[in-house]
């Protein structure tokens, strides 16, 4: 059984005049990585908001077709149990420390209390991911106070301490520089290690090729492509459609226009080097 | 890993000052009593008293730079102009100075200096309360009373969305003065350059709100059960019980005694 279904799903916000998702059928399985991919407004965080229930529970505006999780109707969900069930990151890490409180240790803890959970264990829950998202050297900081880097890995950790079984995670590295960007994505393989389910919209194609299981392409609120990063980013036309895809990938492309042997076009640089080593021994 | 720092939670966080230590609710108790006592008093010499007292008690809980900033700056104002309004309008029998058509009386300075202290004195109250009680410990205690955590976090965080909102006008008034529009100056030049920003800061505030309420959602907010706090205040302590009692019986005392004489 799939695990996340949308049956042509449509939706509009409120006083919009177009369409945000328009007609999206797909399946999402248990224990899988999908990475989301699309040009600006293509309706990949219309995607996330619907997914955790935020519509219909919060937004209005006009809902068709059916959106399923674990086969129930997210309208009948109820908003409280999908905050146990699906763990959200937004894009935007401004809106998501709380405000109240006074350090970074006591914000990642907030969702904790509000779940019940003892102090003995929220403590020890909390250092672990702290621990994990190498965030010791904030945790006594005011979290009012930290920089738009910062409070997206704080944000990050606050929803990560929740131990969800499904994550909706929006361009969670757009603050980021290189190596907080890399950190995070090894934070993220080690979720997927754990069979969570992981909704992931980023733009950083080169870590999508090295991570997801499964991509999906939105345009104009629809689902242009979708497939296996090798098939997906692969492909050249995307970069006509203002959608980046590897720059090995380019390469490869280049190369087979030159008339070298390929066998398929990679999308990591582990492929890109063995396709060249294997290359480099031919001609010998 | 700071652990020291992370187990730290497991005890009530004490500053080991005993004004800050002690449980909100005792401090509102204590607040309450003062802030009655120039009510039943009517006499500007006990609110003047009360006043000093305050800047005592800002003292000892070594709050006095932050509680006399935020204060002088209230009590000047709003005494003052208070002060002025009552002087210059009551009107009286024991003419102390004319000035064109305006007659200040004696019973206008009194009546000025009664209600202006009395003013003053009661908003410090709230000034005080609001300096020596962190903003956690509070929201733990009406929590602990029942409210439920979205109340007390739409309490707490409509403080901090003041203080937000001070800090963006501020940017905002920055980024008008460096396009050469006029800040300073005068009251209608401030105020000029003011209103072109109220549409932008509520706007922004409203949308930020939106935005806010989601993502708390996604801390699990809406949860029909009780939550837990990582922070916890300690019981209560016998020698701030036998304050309170002692306070409490004073004040009882005190607002009888007044009432028979
Ligand atoms: N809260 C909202 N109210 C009204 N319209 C919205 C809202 N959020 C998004 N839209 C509209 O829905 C469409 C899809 O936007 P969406 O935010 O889902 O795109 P996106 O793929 O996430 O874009 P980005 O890469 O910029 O984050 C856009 O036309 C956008 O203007
Ligand atoms: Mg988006």
């Amino acid at each position: 059984m799939s695990y996340i279904e949308l049956k042509q799903v449509s939706y509009q916000y409120p006083l919009a005049s177009e369409w945000a998702l328009n007609d999206v059928t797909y399946s999402f399985e248990k224990g899988k990585l999908y990475g989301i991919i699309g040009a600006n407004r293509g309706g990949k965080t219309t995607l996330c908001n619907l997914v955790r229930g935020f519509i219909p529970h919060f937004y209005q505006g006009e809902l068709m077709g059916q959106v399923l999780i674990e086969g129930k109707d997210i309208r009948e969900w109820e908003n409280h149990q999908l905050s146990t069930e699906i763990g959200y990151i937004f894009q935007n890490p401004f809106s998501q420390i709380s405000g109240v409180k006074e350090t970074v240790f006591e914000e990642i803890a907030l969702g904790l209390e509000n779940l019940g959970v003892d102090k003995d264990e929220m403590i020890e829950r909390t250092i672990q991911v702290v621990k994990w998202l190498k965030l010791e050297d904030l945790i006594k900081k005011n979290p009012n106070n930290l920089s738009g880097g910062q409070r997206q890995r704080v944000a990050f950790a606050s929803i990560i301490v929740m131990n969800h079984d499904i994550l909706v995670i929006d361009e969670p590295t757009s603050q980021l520089d290189p190596s907080s960007t890399a950190e995070v994505f090894e934070i993220i393989h080690m979720l997927k290690e754990q069979k969570k389910t992981i909704l992931l919209v980023e733009h950083k194609v080169e870590l999508i090729a090295e991570y997801a299981d499964e991509v999906l392409v939105f345009e104009k609120g629809q689902i242009a492509s979708y497939g296996s990063p090798a098939d997906i980013l692969s492909r050249k036309d995307l970069m006509e459609r203002g959608i980046s895809i590897p720059s090995v990938a380019l390469l490869g492309h280049e190369m087979r226009e030159k008339n070298m042997a390929m066998d398929s076009i990679p999308i990591t640089k582990s492929q890109a080097l063995e396709q060249i080593l294997k290359g480099g021994k031919n001609d010998d | 890993m700071d652990y020291e720092f992370a187990y730290s939670f497991k005890k009530p966080q004490l500053t080991n000052n005993w004004i800050l230590d002690m449980n909100p609710l005792s401090k509102l108790n204590l607040l309450i009593i003062l802030f009655i006592i120039p009510i039943t008093v009517q006499s500007w010499k006990w609110n003047v008293m009360i006043i000093i007292f305050y800047f005592l008690v800002a003292l000892v809980a070594g709050c006095f730079k932050r509680f006399t900033r935020l204060y002088l700056r209230f009590g000047l104002m709003v005494g003052l102009l208070l002060f002025v309004l009552r002087a210059l309008f009551i009107p009286g029998e024991n003419l102390l100075y004319k000035l064109w058509f305006i007659n200040i009386t004696q019973e206008g300075v009194d009546s000025g200096l009664q209600f202006s202290t009395l003013v003053v004195a009661i908003c410090g109250a709230i000034i005080l309360y609001s300096i020596v009680t962190r903003a956690k410990d509070f929201m733990y205690m009406i929590e602990k009373l029942g409210a439920s955590r979205v109340i007390s976090y739409v309490i707490l965080s409509s403080f901090q969305s003041i203080i937000d909102l001070g800090e963006m006008s501020k940017v905002i008034l920055d980024s008008q003065r460096a396009r050469g529009i006029e800040t300073e100056g005068n009251i209608r030049q401030r105020i000029k350059a003011f209103i072109p920003i109220l549409g932008p800061l509520f706007l922004g505030a409203i949308s930020n709100a939106e935005e806010k309420a989601i993502a708390m959602d996604a801390r699990a907010f809406s949860m029909p059960i009780k939550n837990t706090h990582l922070c916890h205040l300690r019981s209560l302590p016998v020698g701030e019980k036998a304050i309170l009692i002692a306070a409490n019986i004073a004040f009882i005392g005190f607002v009888v005694w007044r009432l028979m004489a």
